[in-house]
């Protein structure tokens, strides 16, 4: 016989539950992992097997592994409030969000389609103005809203590319239907956190990892590099692309980081860069360096503080006459705003029509726009079913969830949208699909929703997957890093999985 | 490179020089003041000294109490405000390189990031409470493995010459002041035999620069002021000497200057060549006990000049898309 133990062993496998017991779905919800019977889904099946035979305890400890390796790697994001300007560590999950291939390759279609589409609207609002003069989408929401940038009409981008990288949000409805939330081209961000993510799967469940053929990620970042070459206005052997952020003080500094690294260009704040005879230049250490073009992670206001906002300090004065000049690319291109706008989103599927002539492939969530009369008037008698939002804001800001709100703030937002209609849609509210989710004791259903990314230079290429981003708060409907969420890897199976 | 890269590269290093040679001092102090008669000024104040913060560190310590070990220790070790304390300095050194991750190897990153997550960990306080020698040890053998990990790790290119000519110019002026405040403790007077307070004061010297064995090993060598000093002046190989940083910075120098007849760098280089040719007329014999304070401080001046001048030529160079010298040229072409 072997020697005692000096520990009783903390906890023995056997009497470990297993990971996905007792776990129950909510009703009126479509579950990633299971159906309404609580029979796991097709695709879902080797997944439970692989993550239940670790047992509870195992999950628990690489779970704490997984955070550890955030910390230690860095991976983190800044948070501005903080006085020592700390870093944390975005939350994450390890079970991952499973997509089948056969559903993935229809979203794909679809999001390629939609950024098509919204390429040519900017090209065209930017250009002849011919959905507007056809009265498609009305004159006066374009050219009168705050994103539309009188300043780049005309100007055509190299390459004639405006959305060079966008991030989709959807979220799956009741029946498991993928549906736009909302469009995001000009700096989304997150996509770091999917090829971190990945890498810390791997090295937390490689046997998991292994066993269950997911669609690799990694090829984000030499996709992302091809497309800005794609769109080099003129060749210059001398000439180079960089990434240009706002500096590490930003939020999302690590990303930035991330991706200058991993493309294998610089990383520049505006201070480096400087305009002279309308070309970019960086200051190196061997003399001025021409550079053609610039994924910039700064928004339109601040670019040039010769032609928006004067007090910006973080862009780099001449920087629009080059760009109107022709002699460099910026990725996102300028003026962008007017097509992720909240209040054109609406519009979208009639862009679609309208420029391809193909019935759209992904639904979206049915909005009221409060600028039409009667839409308003529904608004304004229906606070309480409704999710309100300012068009201006993003991060799950000057937002109303109705069904959540009290009444106090119900009246408040039935004046601002009274004040204001122009400023505010409505939708209702979606059933977010919920994920099996660890919550520190034990697996329960979480809220996601997905952000692809899709990378343009002279085609489309869209990231297999994309963040999954999970409201860690029980009942909460918001996935925003700012506001409680965290995110979790999403693994598109081969279809011979499915 | 981008210039601003650059700076980081070169300061990154720097503030890492700093860490290192800071520990490697405090512990040296730590058993030497076990081990000698000192009045109380003479053990602890020297070393705010040697980091230059002597008016800092009188400003905000009650005059009572500037003398306390634990006072200098924690303020040369934890002291925020202290802008060259060991926690200032490795986490300006992470800093540094968390702005520069996509020219650094992930393996540096890691490494320093860990060294700093360590130092903020509530266990190293408790090592640094119960055994300071192992505190002091751990953090000097942290920044080993930087210097190993970047060697092994990164490509050997510009932003690599960069962080060494940091590092040998930071290592120039801490062996200068150690150097010179040493000679301070001892004090004036004709030098030829040591007291044994001396002599330990001496090796002490040598042992802030990790130099006893070296030392030893040139066979001319006996433990005497004017050997010492002659030894951190001037052995062209040991890694901690002035000489030998000074010509290890020509040579780093002399890689990332841009070549083609360029200007940038003409100005680094030719103070550089300066302050070489200053050290190597010293005479220590003559002038330890007498004029060697004099001299060092003239040095670590001189140090502070080059890295100015560096800063000028390479990290802050003028936005225009031609150098001056070739616009000029255009100019007077179209004169004529």
């Amino acid at each position: 016989m072997s020697p005692t133990p000096k520990r009783p062993r903390r906890e023995s496998r056997r009497s470990d539950p297993a990971l996905f017991a007792g776990y129950k779905p909510l009703s009126g919800t479509f579950d990633e992992y299971f159906d309404p019977t609580r029979a796991p889904r097709s695709e879902a099946h080797r997944v439970i097997d692989l993550l239940e035979a670790l047992g509870r305890a195992e999950f628990r400890s690489r779970q704490q592994l997984a955070n550890a390796t955030f910390l230690q790697s860095g991976i983190t994001f800044s948070v501005y409030s903080d006085q020592r300007g700390a870093e944390r560590i975005f939350p994450f999950d390890l079970i991952p969000r499973l997509v089948p291939g056969d559903v993935w390759a229809r979203v794909r279609a679809g999001l390629e389609q939609r950024i098509q589409a919204l390429n040519l609207f900017l090209a065209d609002v930017y250009g002849p103005q011919r959905i507007l003069a056809e009265g498609i989408v009305p004159k006066a929401l374009v050219l009168g809203a705050k994103s539309y940038e009188k300043k780049v009409r005309g100007i055509v981008p190299p390459g004639g590319v405006h959305v060079h990288i966008a991030g989709i949000d959807l979220i799956r409805d009741p029946e498991g239907e993928f549906l736009v939330l909302e469009d995001n081209v000009r700096t989304p961000s997150g996509v770091s956190y999917v090829l971190e993510n990945r890498g810390v799967m791997k090295k937390v469940f490689p046997r998991v990892f292994g066993n269950a053929r997911v669609d690799p990620v990694e090829e984000y970042t030499t996709r992302l590099r091809e497309a800005l070459d794609a769109v080099a206005p003129a060749p210059d052997e001398d000439a180079s692309t960089v990434v240009l952020t706002p500096g590490p003080f930003n939020s999302a500094y690590f990303e930035h980081s991330f991706l200058a690294r991993r493309m294998g260009v610089p990383l520049v704040e505006g201070g480096d860069l400087f305009v002279d005879g309308d070309k970019v230049y960086a200051k190196t250490t061997l003399g001025p360096q021409r550079v053609d073009v610039i994924y910039r992670r700064i928004d339109d206001g601040f670019l040039d503080p010769e032609a928006f906002r004067p007090d910006s300090a973080l862009g780099v004065p001449g920087l629009m006459r080059a760009y109107a000049a022709g002699n460099v690319a910026l990725a996102n291109a300028v003026g962008n705003g007017v097509a992720d706008d909240k209040g054109i989103y609406p519009f979208v599927p009639e862009m679609i029509r309208f420029y391809l002539s193909e019935e759209p492939k992904l639904g979206q969530v049915p909005t009221y726009v409060c600028a039409r009369d009667e839409d308003c008037r529904y608004v304004v008698d229906h606070v309480g079913e409704l999710v309100i939002k300012a068009v201006n804001e993003a991060g799950g800001y000057g937002m109303l969830i109705g069904p959540q709100s009290k009444k106090k703030q119900r009246a408040e937002f039935r004046a601002k949208v009274l004040a204001n209609p122009r400023n505010y849609i409505a939708q209702p509210r979606i059933e977010l699909s919920t994920c099996p989710t660890w919550t520190g004791r034990g697996v329960a259903p979480r809220r996601v929703d997905l952000r692809p990314y899709i990378v343009s230079g002279r085609k489309s290429w869209v990231l297999p997957g994309g963040l999954t981003r999970v409201a860690l708060v029980e009942g909460s409907y918001v996935v925003n890093s700012s506001q409680g969420g965290g995110s979790k890897d999403t693994w598109v199976l081969g279809e011979e999985h499915s | 490179m981008i210039s601003r890269v650059a700076e980081s590269c070169f300061w990154l290093n720097r503030h890492l020089e700093r860490v290192e040679s800071l520990a490697r001092l405090l512990d040296v102090n730590f058993a030497f003041q076990l081990d000698v008669t000192l009045p109380e000024a003479e053990r602890w104040l020297p070393l705010v000294v040697v980091v230059g913060q002597e008016a800092d560190y009188r400003s905000r310590v009650p005059a009572s109490q500037v003398d306390r070990a634990e006072r200098v220790q924690s303020y040369l070790v934890w002291d925020e405000k202290n802008p060259v304390s060991i926690v200032s300095a490795l986490g300006w050194a992470r800093e540094n390189a968390r702005t520069i991750r996509e020219t650094i190897s992930l393996e540096m990153w890691e490494t320093l990031n860990s060294a700093w997550l360590w130092l903020e960990r509530k266990s190293t306080r408790n090592l640094y409470d119960r055994d300071r020698h192992a505190f002091y040890v751990s953090l000097r053998d942290r920044c080993f493995l930087f210097h190993g990990v970047a060697q092994a790790t990164m490509l050997h290119e510009d932003p690599f010459e960069f962080m060494r000519l940091g590092t040998a110019l930071e290592r120039a002026s801490q062996t200068a002041r150690i150097l010179d405040v040493k000679h301070h403790s001892v004090g004036p007077g004709e030098r030829g035999v040591e007291t044994p307070a001396e002599a330990a004061q001496w090796l002490a010297a040598l042992r802030s620069c990790s130099g006893v064995e070296p030392f030893y090993k040139r066979p001319e060598n006996t433990l005497s002021g004017a050997a010492v000093a002659r030894f951190l002046l001037f052995d062209p190989v040991f890694p901690r000497s002035v000489r030998h940083n000074l010509l290890r910075a020509r040579n780093f120098l002399g890689l990332v200057r841009p070549g083609d007849g360029s200007p940038v760098g003409e100005r680094s280089e030719r103070l550089l060549a300066r302050t070489l040719e200053h050290v190597e007329a010293l005479d220590p014999q003559a002038q330890v006990g007498k004029t060697l304070h004099e001299t060092l401080t003239r040095t670590v001046g001189e140090l502070a000049a080059i890295c100015e001048a560096i800063h000028d030529e390479f990290f802050d160079p003028a936005p225009v898309a031609e150098p001056q010298s070739q616009r000029q040229t255009g100019q007077s072409q179209t004169q004529t």
